[in-house]
């Protein structure tokens, strides 16, 4: 078993050494096989870890090297094989696998083609170093290589500038969020004296001193998840991430790296819960993001913003659970997110295709008759992501909402609301991209066409998990065991076990009654998006009209980059490059010159020494020999 | 003593199959016998220390350090194969003589006795003084050699004198012997201190430290290129293997004495190596005084002495032989296409060749000493260790010539990917390719996993 869960990162890896060392002479072709394969046998492999698992129901740790000892502290390079780690791993290589193999047709134009699988690999490995790493030190490894990726694949057109600006900005916002998890991490060494999960959260089980320290790491992390994760305040980078290609946002940026955070909070649950304070900020923040990204979403045009922004909402829904302590229910999101999110954006990526890169939904309309099976599977991913039943969202959604519920009804309100927004938003893409007539050229028309089956399998695949994803977790008040529930619980039973003494659980009445309220509701919401967007036609205003001003303010994300451009990006220009222009050409460079300047000038007079002359080279040698004895013979 | 044994027999086959006509089975049989040695190395000894009445001893220094000499002579070789097939040249003399120098470079890993040490020398600087002059038709090797010979043998008159002071002194040719006579607390005669300063004198010459090191720019600059690699890997080794098993064994009552010198001279041996580089236009000059730079900060943990040096030496022979190694085959594979011998040969080398100039980069990066290659390690090591030992003012010197390092290291490097490449292109054979993917490896993986060598150097031997 120790092999086969070293080889899963190492496939990966290899699949990236060899295409990018020849993507030069790689033929495409064989550089998406390369590169499909070597994820897909990591999820076999995954497959196997997961079965081993599910049998024995006991984690396993693989030491590879002890990496850094340093006095007594010991930071092997691990991997630690859980029940979460194990559910993780298949998302990561099963969807990774799929959205590998729609990339070979999605990509097939594109002159980077190489690169493009070459960064994708790389990017599966980090990923599964940062779910299987043991310790913080390799989760940070594989942290920091997903952001990597990300940048690089934001930025993978690097021709237009507006996407490197927006690659730029994913890194810097990045950045911010892992000074804080890395500031974390030092004071779990300092606090534990270990970075290991085993010690680490062994320790804090029995933790007793001051609970200011634990507060300090839990929220240093939460800055990390954060920016990884894209909550407020660091949300904005994500919106713009969908420069990159369409698969990059459908691997990168809704199904896998930006769940890392909450795979991070959920892995580090014992560490929370003994700071109930900042469960309660996670909570905060993530019921907040929830319901302000949905409000965004609406007044998007661009298809993929609408799911960014969904994204960052649906985020907002995980950290939600995980701060009301619904480990298993973020969890349980966080795979049935994966499904139909990237459903979604493989979806929106075959109309992109279809349409020749047209992103804009005013311009689109009345595909569904032209683009069947991508329509099919389009509305499946909204159905679920709306959580209308029986449907994957459903399940992970509701758990979420029955546990906000027993938290604080006022939690659960406002989660409603945001559940709504997103019923009423995913509907109105719907609606103005697949109904009424089609507002696009003639052109686009004519040439419109279904995307080849290599893009349409992968599809049909994530249509299925969308719709039967949700039957992991079917919960006792339904009859069912939640399955999801049962196999986790020994990696969230320390932190439950503190936070349960405190929440009631609801009775199966409530939660029926609560179920079916929402779903009531939801389905209100749907007509509506309907009555407005089928039967009346209406079509959102093109740029040039004018809007009241809650229009505009949505429409411009309430102006939340200007306010950032405003009071950080601006300032800090300014200040940079007063410091440039002032205290580096002038102070600083002056003073590296002139020791470079007289360096080269030592150089210059010493080589003269070497005359060539041999008589010269044996009187300078006897002189020397001469004054060495003098020095320390005679002179003594 | 096996090793000596197999490698004497080796360069006897290899002159007779020279007369012979069968010169295909030159390199076959020179690769098989030095992997004889190494293997013969590890076995049980055929003539224990007693039966050479304590002459050599093969011990936990000798057998890592003979084993990186023959394993980096097994390297050159393999690039001498193809250095020489390009060059045409009757190559048996000089393959012989490469061994002949490497029986005294063994010797001088176990020696015990002065007699042995001064025997193991001069069966290797002798052979050097002919490598130096074995490209027959240029001048400028024929003055490389000249020079090296009469310096050589000044050095070599230094070095026996300092060895009769001391034998007068202590009546004894035994390292033992000599280090309990000297550290029993009796006043040191004046001219015992005095043999003991011009045998350390005659050895700082061998390994290049400033002001003895004016042979080294001229040697190594007018050698063949091959010969050149020899030098600044395995017989450097060599010298400060013979440096640490003579300080070691004879002289630490004298401590005091020689470290004092020794720390004056890395010092100047680390600028005079590091600010002569900097105007060098030859590539080979300029790598030249980058080994003798190097011999300085060798002496940094020559000096700064206790039971774990070894093992830092060690390491840092195998970082920078390694390294070495991949700059000059790299030299000798871009001159093969280009005559000329500046800087400018490697303009544009990124667009010519990528691998070969990402090989080199990688080298030099390594030898500069900046993570996670070995080279980083290395000095790392050795500073960390000088720290320790009280030398802080001599590691910052060091510090400050490895920062004037970067200058001279990176003027190839920002040729190789910054400069407009001529129009030659370069292409390996498999071999090179191998070699270099082998000295890349090598670099990256010792440098993130050091405890590799510094494990080895002490189990099992």
């Amino acid at each position: 078993m120790n092999i086969i869960t070293a080889l899963i990162p190492l496939s990966p890896l290899l699949g990236f050494l060899s295409i990018g060392l020849y993507y030069k002479s790689m033929s495409p072709k064989f550089s998406g096989i390369i590169a499909s394969g070597a994820v897909l046998i990591s999820f076999i492999l995954s497959v196997l870890v997961f079965a081993e698992i599910w049998s024995t129901r006991t984690p396993f740790t693989v030491n590879l090297l002890n990496w850094i000892t340093y006095e007594n502290i010991q930071i092997p390079f691990e991997f630690y094989i859980d029940q979460l780690s194990a559910i993780m791993l298949l998302v990561v290589t099963g969807v990774g696998f799929l959205i590998h193999v729609y990339s070979i047709g999605y990509m097939h134009h594109d002159a980077g083609f190489n690169r493009f699988f070459a960064y994708m690999n790389l990017f599966v490995f980090s990923m599964l170093l940062l779910v299987m790493g043991a310790n913080y030190l390799v989760m940070f490894i594989g942290w920091e290589g997903v952001g990597l990726c990300s940048y690089l694949l934001i930025g993978f057109w690097f021709k237009t500038s507006e996407y490197n600006d927006a690659a730029k900005k994913a890194f810097i916002m990045n950045r911010i969020g892992d000074l804080g998890f890395l500031l974390g991490m030092f004071l779990i060494l300092q606090t534990f004296g270990s970075l290991s999960f085993a010690e680490v959260f062994s320790q804090a089980a029995n933790y007793t001193g001051s609970t200011g320290v634990i507060l300090a790491i839990t929220l240093l992390l939460f800055v990390g998840a954060m920016g990884k994760s894209a909550q407020i305040p660091l949300y904005t980078w994500l919106p713009d991430a969908m420069a990159g290609p369409t698969p990059v946002s459908a691997l990168i940026h809704a199904a896998t790296m930006v769940t890392a955070g909450v795979y991070m909070v959920a892995r580090s649950n014992i560490l929370y819960v003994l700071a109930p304070e900042s469960l309660m900020f996670i909570a905060v923040i993530g019921i907040a993001t929830a319901i302000f990204a949905a409000t965004i979403a609406i007044y998007q045009n661009d298809i993929k913003k609408v799911l960014a922004y969904s994204t960052v909402s649906q985020l907002g829904y995980m950290f939600l659970a995980l701060g009301v302590g619904a480990f298993t229910g973020a969890v349980f999101h966080l795979v049935t997110h994966a499904f139909f999110k990237a459903l979604l954006f493989l979806g929106a990526g075959s109309v992109i295709h279809a349409l020749h890169g047209e992103q804009d939904i005013r311009k689109m309309g009345g595909l569904k008759s032209k683009l069947k099976h991508t329509y099919l599977v389009f509305i499946i991913a909204t159905i679920a992501i709306s959580g209308l039943p029986p449907f994957s969202g459903f399940f992970s959604k509701d758990e979420i909402l029955a546990h906000a519920f027993a938290f604080s009804p006022v939690l659960w309100g406002i989660a409603l609301i945001g559940a709504l927004l997103t019923a009423f938003y995913m509907f109105r893409l719907v609606f103005l991209t697949f109904f009424s007539t089609f507002r696009g050229t003639e052109k686009q028309m004519k040439e419109m066409h279904e995307s080849p089956n290599v893009m349409m399998i992968p599809l049909m695949v994530l249509a299925i998990l969308s719709i039967v994803g949700g039957f992991i977790g079917i919960p006792e008040f339904m009859g069912g065991s939640h399955a999801l529930n049962a196999f986790l619980a020994p990696v969230f039973e320390a932190g439950t076990k503190i936070i349960h003494a405190e929440n009631h659980a609801l009775s199966h009445s409530a939660e029926w009654a609560l179920t079916g309220l929402t779903t009531l509701l939801v389905i209100v919401s749907i007509t509506f998006a309907w009555f407005r967007f089928v039967r009346s036609h209406k079509v959102p205003a093109s740029d040039s009209t004018k809007l009241n001003s809650l229009e505009k303010t949505l429409e411009n994300k309430y102006f939340i980059d200007e306010i950032y451009d405003a009071i950080f990006v601006k300032p800090m220009m300014k200040l940079s490059r007063f410091f440039h222009e002032w205290f580096d050409i002038k102070i600083i460079d002056r003073f590296v010159d002139e020791i470079g300047k007289g360096v080269m000038l030592a150089g210059d007079k010493i080589r003269l020494l070497q005359t060539g002359t041999t008589g010269f080279y044996l009187i300078a040698m006897v002189f020397s020999i001469i004054g060495i004895l003098w020095y320390f013979v005679l002179n003594q | 003593m096996n090793t000596i044994i197999i490698l004497t027999i080796l360069a006897i086959v290899v002159l007779l199959l020279g007369i012979s006509s069968k010169k295909q089975w030159l390199v076959p049989a020179i690769f098989i016998g030095l992997l004889l040695a190494l293997v013969g190395n590890f076995l049980p000894q055929l003539l224990p220390a007693s039966k050479t009445v304590h002459m050599l001893s093969v011990d936990s220094i000798s057998k890592p350090f003979t084993s990186l000499m023959l394993v980096l002579t097994f390297l050159i070789f393999l690039i001498a194969d193809h250095y020489f097939v390009v060059k045409k040249k009757t190559v048996e003399d000089v393959y012989a003589i490469i061994l002949f120098s490497l029986i005294g470079a063994v010797i001088l890993t176990m020696f015990t006795n002065m007699v042995m040490f001064f025997i193991g020398l001069e069966i290797m600087s002798v052979s050097l003084y002919i490598l130096a002059g074995s490209k027959k038709t240029s001048s400028r090797s024929n003055e490389a050699a000249m020079k090296y010979f009469l310096m050589g043998t000044f050095s070599t008159g230094v070095l026996l004198l300092g060895i009769t002071l001391i034998y007068g002194a202590t009546g004894s040719f035994d390292l033992a012997q000599i280090g309990t006579l000297i550290s029993s607390g009796n006043v040191m005669p004046s001219y015992l201190k005095a043999g003991i300063l011009l045998l350390t004198i005659g050895v700082l010459f061998k390994i290049g430290a400033v002001p003895f090191h004016f042979w080294v720019p001229d040697v190594y600059h007018g050698a063949p290129t091959l010969i050149t690699t020899y030098m600044a890997t395995v017989v450097k080794i060599a010298g400060v293997v013979a440096f640490y098993r003579l300080y070691s064994q004879s002289f630490m009552g004298a401590k005091d004495m020689w470290t004092t010198l020794m720390a004056v001279m890395a010092v100047a041996t680390i600028f005079v190596g590091n600010l002569s580089a900097l105007h060098q236009d030859r590539v080979k000059r300029m790598l030249a005084y980058s080994s003798i730079a190097h011999t300085g900060y060798l002496m940094l943990a020559l000096v700064a002495f206790d039971h774990k040096s070894v093992s830092y030496l060690f390491y840092y022979m195998v970082a920078y032989s390694v390294a070495t190694i991949g700059v000059f085959s790299t030299l000798m594979l871009v001159r093969e296409n280009i005559k000329e011998g500046t800087y400018s040969m490697f303009e544009g080398l990124a667009k010519r060749n990528s691998f070969l100039s990402f090989g080199m980069a990688v080298s030099l990066i390594s030898l500069t000493g900046l993570p996670p290659l070995a080279g980083f390690m290395a000095k790392y090591l050795v500073f960390v260790q000088a720290i320790n030992e009280g030398y802080l003012w001599l590691t910052i010197a060091a510090i400050i010539g490895t920062a004037i390092s970067v200058v001279y290291y990176f003027r190839i490097i920002v040729a190789m990917y910054m400069k407009t490449p001529s129009d030659v292109k370069i292409t390996l054979t498999t071999r090179s390719r191998v070699l270099l993917s082998l000295f890349i490896l090598l670099t990256i993986a010792l440098g993130v996993y050091p405890d590799m060598i510094l494990n080895l150097c002490w189990c099992g031997m």
